[in-house]
C-alpha cells in the first residue's frame, strides 16, 4: 500500500534529488567505501614487518584460508552465541512488544519509552553492573543458593561449580540483555499496524485466541521479527565487550579476536581478512533470510 | 484466503487464562531483566565502598551525590562526549534527513545503490568500521601525512555511523506520506518557502526527532569505533572501559543515574506532552 | 509549472546550503591536522609551556601534578591511556613507523617494549644533560638491560609480580605457583594477560631462567598454561582488573602486581601478596620521549621534578610500587603517615628477593612466536 502511494506521489526531481543526496553520499563514499576497500587491499597483502606497518599487495589469497582454519571454531562460537542470543530475545521480547501493543492501553507509548530508557545509561555501565550482579557473591548466585537451585543450574551446564562469570551463558546473558530493544521495537511497530479488529473477527472465526495469533497475529508481525532478528544478530556476532567482561578465555568471540589481532598482535592482514569474512557471512545471511521471509525491502 | 467458519473447539477456558497469564509474567518479568542492572547501578551510586572499586556493597551513603563531579577526568571524558554527541547528532541529522527526503520524495535513477550505501554501515561489525577508519587516518590515500586522531576523527566516525540510523529512521517515517499534500497546499495559493515550513516541516518533524535523539544515543554510548580513532582522547565510555582497570569510582554511578533520571524525565514530559497535542496523521 | 520551478529552485538552494553548511567546516577540519586541543588535563599543543605525560593509570598522585605546574609554571597534561604495552604500540605504530610525530612528549612503558622502541628508532635520547637529578637513580636500573647505554630511557616506577590471594578464601597461606594450578582452587585462579610477567612466574616454576628464555624452551610452560585454561582451571586472564575479582570473591588466587594489593590490604586485610618461593618476576616501567619530540625543556624539568627525593617519596606512597630514585626511603621515614611504608618489603625489597626480569632481548620474529602462541592460550 505504501509503495503505490509512494509511486503516485513522487516526482521526478531533475537534480534536485542528487543535491540533497550529495553531502550524504560524500560523507559514506569517502569515510566508508574507501576506508573498506584499503581493508581489503591490507588483507590480500603480507606484512613484512609487524612492528612496522610495511605492507606489500600480493593477492595473498592465503590470508583467508589460514584464518579460517584458525579461527574457524571462534567463528562458529560467535554465531552459535549470537543465535542463541537472538532466540532468547525473540522469547522475551516477543511477549513484550505483544503486551505493550495489545494490553498497553493509553501507557503504551510510557512502557515503549520504559523499554528504551536504560539505554541511557552507557553500555558499558550496564556491563559492569551485570559483573556485579553475576559475581560469585553477587545477588543472583545468593538468589539461586537460597532457592537451592544451584545443583540444577550445575546440572543442565548453566553455572560452572557454581559461578557465572567466566562462561558462555553469562556472555549469552549479556547479548541478549543489550539487544532486547532491538528486537522489541520492531516486533511492536508491525504489531501496532494491526487492525484489533481483524485480529477480533479471526478469533471469532478460529475459535481461539491460540489459533488467531498463529494465523493472523504471527504472519503479519514476521516483517518485525525479522527486523529485530537482523538488528540483534548482525550486532552480536561481531560483539566484544560481553566476552570481555563477562566471559573466560573459551568464550571468546571473533570480535576479540579481531581486537587482539589489530590491537595487540598487530597482525593486520589477518585481522583485515577476519573482518571481511565476519562482513560477507552477515551479508550473505542477511540476503538469505529476506529472501525466505519473503520480505523485500531491507528497509 | 478463505475465511471458512472451521466448527474446532476452543480450548479450555483455564488453558487459555493461563497461556494470557503466561504472557503476561514473561512481558513484566522481560521488563525487570531490562531494569535489573540498572537498579544496580543506581542502587550502588549510594554506596561507599571501601576502596577504588565500586563493586561490592559496604554501607549507605548522600556523599557521592553530593559530589557527583568529583572526579576530574571523569567529568571530562562525560563532557566530551556529550560535546562530540550533540556536534555529531547535528550534522548527522541534517545529512541524513537531506537522504531519506530525497531517496523517499523523489524518484530518480540510482535510488537503489543509495540504499545499499546506506545499509552496508550498519552491515558491518563496529571492529571492521573502526579499524578500516584508523587505516584511513593513518595512511590517506593521496594526502602526505596522517591525518591526527583525536576530536576531529571520532567526529567523523560518529557522523559516519549516524547518517544511516537517521536516513533510514526518517524515510521509514516518511514513508506512505502524501507528498500532493504540497502540491494542494500550493494550488491553495502558499508560495514555496511557506509550504516547505508549515506542510512539509510538521509532517517530517517527528520523524526527525526521533533519528536526531537516535543519533545522539548512538554518539554517546560507542565504544567501538572511538576506541580505534580516539588518538588520545577519552570519552565516556573510553573512561569506563578504563575504570575496570584502574578503579570504579561510585560518581560512575551518580553520574549514569543522573542520565538516567533526565531521560526518563524527558520521557514523562515527552508522553505527556504528546497527549494534549493531537498527532497529524496524513490520510491514508 | 513557474510555481513548480521555483520550489525545485528554493528545495534544490535549501539542500545545497544546507549541505555546504554541515560539510564544509568538517571536511575542512578534517584536512587540517592542527594540533588537537583536548583530552584531559590542561591545555595540550605542542610546543612552549606545556607537557604532555602519556602514562598508566594510578601512577600519579594530584598534589605532586599541581605541584609540579606551580613550581615550574609549566602546563601538564597526564594521561593514563596505557593500560597494556602491546595495546599502547598499537596506537603509537602507525605515526611513528611512518616518520610522524605523536601527541605525547614523554610516555611510560615497560622495558621490555622500551627496548622495542628503542631498536626501532622511535624514540629520542633523553635531554639528561638537563637532569641533575638524574644522578638520584639507583644502582640497580643504571645503563639497565632493556637500555644498555642508559640514553634513551630513565625509570618510572619499578615492581615485582608475585601471587595476590584471599586469606580466608583459601584458608590457608600460599606460597608457590603450583597453589595457583591445585585442583582445590579450580575455576577461582586468575592469570595477568601480561605474559612476561604469567609465563614468567611458570618458566620460575619450571625452573627455567626467564632473562634468556627461547621459544623452544618456554614450550612446557605454555603446554601448561594451555592446559589449566582447558580444564577451567585459570578462570581468566586479566589487566588491572583483578583488584575487582580479589575484591568480589570471584578470584582466590591471582599472578599480581606487589603495588596493587599493598593498597588493597589496607581495605581488605584478608589480601596478601606473597613472592613465590621458586621466586618472582621483577619489571620496570620507564620514560621515554617519542621521536621528534620539541618540548626538550619541559620534559628535563619534569624529570628532574620526578627525580627529587621529596616528590619521588610522595608519589611513591601514593603509587606503591618500587621507586627508582635513592633516598625515597629515608624521605618517607620523616613523616608520620607514611613512615610505615619506609618498611614495606613490597616496596622496599630486600636484596636478597629472588626476583628475576623476563628476556628483553627477543627479535621481533621469536617475540612474534611467544606473542601469538598466548594469544591462542588467552584467547581459546
Amino acid at each position: 500500500m505504501a509503495k503505490e502511494t509512494d509511486d503516485r506521489t513522487q516526482r521526478r526531481g531533475g537534480w534536485v534529488p542528487y543535491g540533497l543526496l550529495s553531502p550524504g553520499v560524500v560523507w559514506l563514499a569517502l569515510f566508508f567505501l574507501v576506508p573498506l576497500l584499503t581493508l581489503v587491499r591490507v588483507s590480500l597483502s603480507t606484512q613484512e614487518s609487524r612492528f612496522e606497518q610495511k605492507f606489500s599487495f600480493t593477492w595473498e589469497f592465503k590470508n583467508y584460508s589460514d584464518v579460517l582454519s584458525e579461527f574457524g571454531d571462534i567463528f562458529l562460537r560467535s554465531f552459535g552465541y549470537a543465535g542463541i542470543a537472538t532466540v532468547l530475545c525473540i522469547a522475551i521480547g516477543y511477549p513484550m512488544a505483544y503486551f505493550i501493543a495489545f494490553r498497553g492501553g493509553r501507557y503504551r507509548n510510557l512502557l515503549l519509552g520504559l523499554v528504551v530508557v536504560p539505554f541511557f545509561t552507557s553500555y558499558l555501565v550496564r556491563t559492569i553492573a551485570w559483573v556485579s550482579i553475576m559475581g560469585d557473591e553477587g545477588p543472583f548466585l545468593d538468589l539461586i543458593r537460597a532457592l537451592a537451585l544451584d545443583g540444577a543450574l550445575d546440572g543442565i551446564g548453566i553455572t560452572d561449580n557454581g559461578r557465572l562469570l567466566a562462561t558462555e551463558w553469562a556472555v549469552i546473558g549479556g547479548l541478549t540483555y543489550n539487544f532486547l530493544p532491538f528486537m522489541v521495537l520492531p516486533i511492536y511497530v508491525s504489531l501496532e499496524k494491526i487492525d484489533v479488529a481483524l485480529v477480533e473477527a479471526a478469533k471469532d472465526l478460529y475459535s481461539g485466541a491460540a489459533r488467531s495469533f498463529r494465523k493472523v497475529t504471527l504472519p503479519m508481525s514476521l516483517p518485525g521479527v525479522f527486523a529485530g532478528t537482523l538488528l540483534t544478530f548482525i550486532p552480536a556476532s561481531g560483539d566484544f565487550i560481553n566476552a570481555e567482561f563477562l566471559g573466560g578465555p573459551k568464550n571468546t568471540m571473533i570480535g576479540n579476536v579481531v581486537q587482539q589481532q589489530f590491537l595487540v598482535q598487530n597482525r593486520y592482514t589477518s585481522a583485515a581478512a577476519i573482518s571481511l569474512i565476519l562482513m560477507v557471512i552477515i551479508t550473505a545471511g542477511v540476503l538469505v533470510y529476506a529472501k525466505v521471509l519473503g520480505t523485500e525491502d531491507l528497509t | 484466503m478463505t475465511a471458512a467458519v472451521i466448527q474446532r473447539r476452543a480450548a479450555p477456558r483455564w488453558l487459555r487464562r493461563l497461556g494470557s497469564w503466561t504472557l503476561n509474567l514473561v512481558a513484566i518479568g522481560g521488563f525487570v531483566y531490562l531494569f535489573a542492572p540498572i537498579l544496580v547501578t543506581v542502587l550502588y551510586s549510594f554506596n561507599k565502598p571501601r576502596g577504588k572499586f565500586n563493586l561490592v556493597w559496604q554501607e549507605f551513603t548522600l556523599d557521592n551525590w553530593a559530589d557527583p563531579f568529583a572526579q576530574a577526568d571523569l567529568t571530562d571524558a562525560f563532557v566530551k562526549s556529550l560535546q562530540i554527541a550533540a556536534i555529531a547528532t547535528v550534522i548527522a541529522t541534517i545529512i541524513g534527513t537531506l537522504m531519506a527526503l530525497a531517496l523517499s520524495r523523489y524518484r530518480f535513477m540510482g535510488s537503489p545503490i543509495v540504499n545499499l550505501l546506506l545499509i552496508l554501515p550498519l552491515t558491518t561489525p563496529e571492529i571492521v568500521m573502526g579499524a578500516s577508519l584508523l587505516n584511513l587516518f593513518v595512511d590517506p590515500p593521496l594526502f602526505g601525512n596522517s591525518v591526527d586522531r583525536g576530536f576531529r576523527t571520532i567526529l567523523i566516525a560518529h557522523i559516519l555511523f549516524c547518517v544511516s540510523f537517521v536516513a533510514l529512521t526518517v524515510k521509514a517515517r516518511v514513508r506512505g506520506f502524501d507528498w500532493s499534500l504540497e502540491d494542494a497546499a500550493m494550488d491553495l495559493g502558499a508560495r514555496p518557502r511557506r509550504v516547505f515550513f508549515r506542510v512539509t516541516l510538521p509532517l517530517i518533524t517527528p520523524g526527525v526527532l526521533a533519528a536526531a535523539l537516535l543519533s545522539f544515543s548512538l554518539s554517546i554510548d560507542d565504544y567501538i569505533i572511538t576506541l580505534f580513532v580516539r588518538g588520545s582522547v577519552e570519552t565516556f565510555p573510553l573512561f569506563l572501559a578504563g575504570a575496570i582497570e584502574r578503579g570504579i569510582s561510585p560518581q560512575i554511578n551518580v553520574l549514569a543515574s543522573m542520565v538516567l533520571i533526565v531521560s526518563v524525565g524527558l520521557l514523562l514530559a515527552g508522553t505527556a506532552f504528546g497527549r494534549r497535542e493531537g498527532r497529524v496523521t496524513p490520510p491514508s | 509549472m513557474r510555481r513548480n520551478l521555483s520550489r525545485r529552485q528554493f528545495i534544490g538552494r535549501g539542500a545545497a546550503f544546507a549541505g555546504a553548511v554541515a560539510l564544509g567546516p568538517t571536511i575542512l577540519a578534517a584536512c587540517g591536522g592542527d594540533d588537537d586541543d583536548d583530552a584531559a588535563g590542561g591545555s595540550g599543543g605542542g610546543g612552549g609551556n606545556s607537557l604532555h605525560v602519556d602514562s598508566w593509570p594510578l601512577y600519579l598522585d594530584e598534589e605532586s601534578a599541581a605541584l609540579f605546574e606551580e613550581q615550574t609554571g609549566i602546563s601538564l597534561t597526564y594521561t593514563t591511556v596505557v593500560n597494556d604495552n602491546n595495546e599502547y604500540f598499537a596506537t603509537i605504530q602507525p605515526s611513528l613507523s611512518s616518520g610522524d610525530k605523536v601527541d605525547a612528549d614523554i610516555f611510560v612503558l615497560t622495558g621490555w617494549m622500551a627496548k622495542r622502541l628503542i631498536d626501532l628508532g622511535w624514540v629520542d635520547e633523553l635531554p639528561i644533560a638537563d637532569v641533575p637529578n638524574a644522578k638520584n637513580l639507583v644502582d640497580s636500573l643504571v645503563n639497565p638491560a632493556w637500555d644498555p647505554t642508559g640514553k634513551f630511557s630513565l625509570p618510572w616506577q619499578s615492581g615485582l609480580t608475585g601471587i595476590a590471594y584471599n586469606r580466608a578464601a583459601a584458608g590457608r597461606e600460599l606460597m608457590s605457583v603450583e597453589d595457583l594450578f591445585d585442583p582445590e582452587f579450580r575455576g577461582k585462579i586468575g592469570f595477568l594477560l601480561e605474559m612476561n610477567d604469567s609465563l614468567g612466574l611458570v618458566l620460575r616454576a619450571d625452573g627455567v631462567d626467564p632473562e634468556n628464555v627461547t621459544f623452544e624452551q618456554a614450550g612446557p610452560a605454555f603446554d601448561r598454561v594451555e592446559a589449566a585454561v582447558a580444564d577451567g582451571q585459570i578462570r581468566q586472564f586479566t589487566g588491572n582488573d583483578y583488584q575487582d575479582d580479589l575484591i568480589a570473591g570471584n578470584f582466590v588466587a591471582c599472578v599480581s602486581w606487589s603495588g596493587d594489593v599493598g593498597q588493597l590490604a589496607l581495605d581488605e586485610p584478608d589480601l596478601a601478596f606473597v613472592i613465590p618461593d621458586e621466586g618472582g618476576m621483577i619489571w620496570s616501567d620507564t620514560m621515554l620521549m617519542p621521536k621528534g619530540t620539541e618540548n626538550i625543556e619541559a620534559v628535563a624539568e619534569w624529570m628532574n621534578f620526578c627525580y627529587d627525593p621529596v616528590n619521588a617519596a610522595r608519589i611513591a606512597a601514593y603509587v606503591g610500587f618500587l621507586s627508582p630514585v635513592q633516598g625515597v626511603q629515608e624521605e618517607l621515614r620523616k613523616s608520620e603517615d607514611t613512615a610505615a611504608l619506609a618498611d614495606s618489603e613490597v616496596m622496599f625489597p630486600p636484596p636478597t628477593a629472588d626476583v628475576l626480569a623476563f628476556n628483553p632481548n627477543l627479535d621481533e620474529e621469536e617475540r612474534a612466536l611467544f606473542d601469538d602462541r598466548w594469544a591462542e592460550i588467552t584467547t581459546g
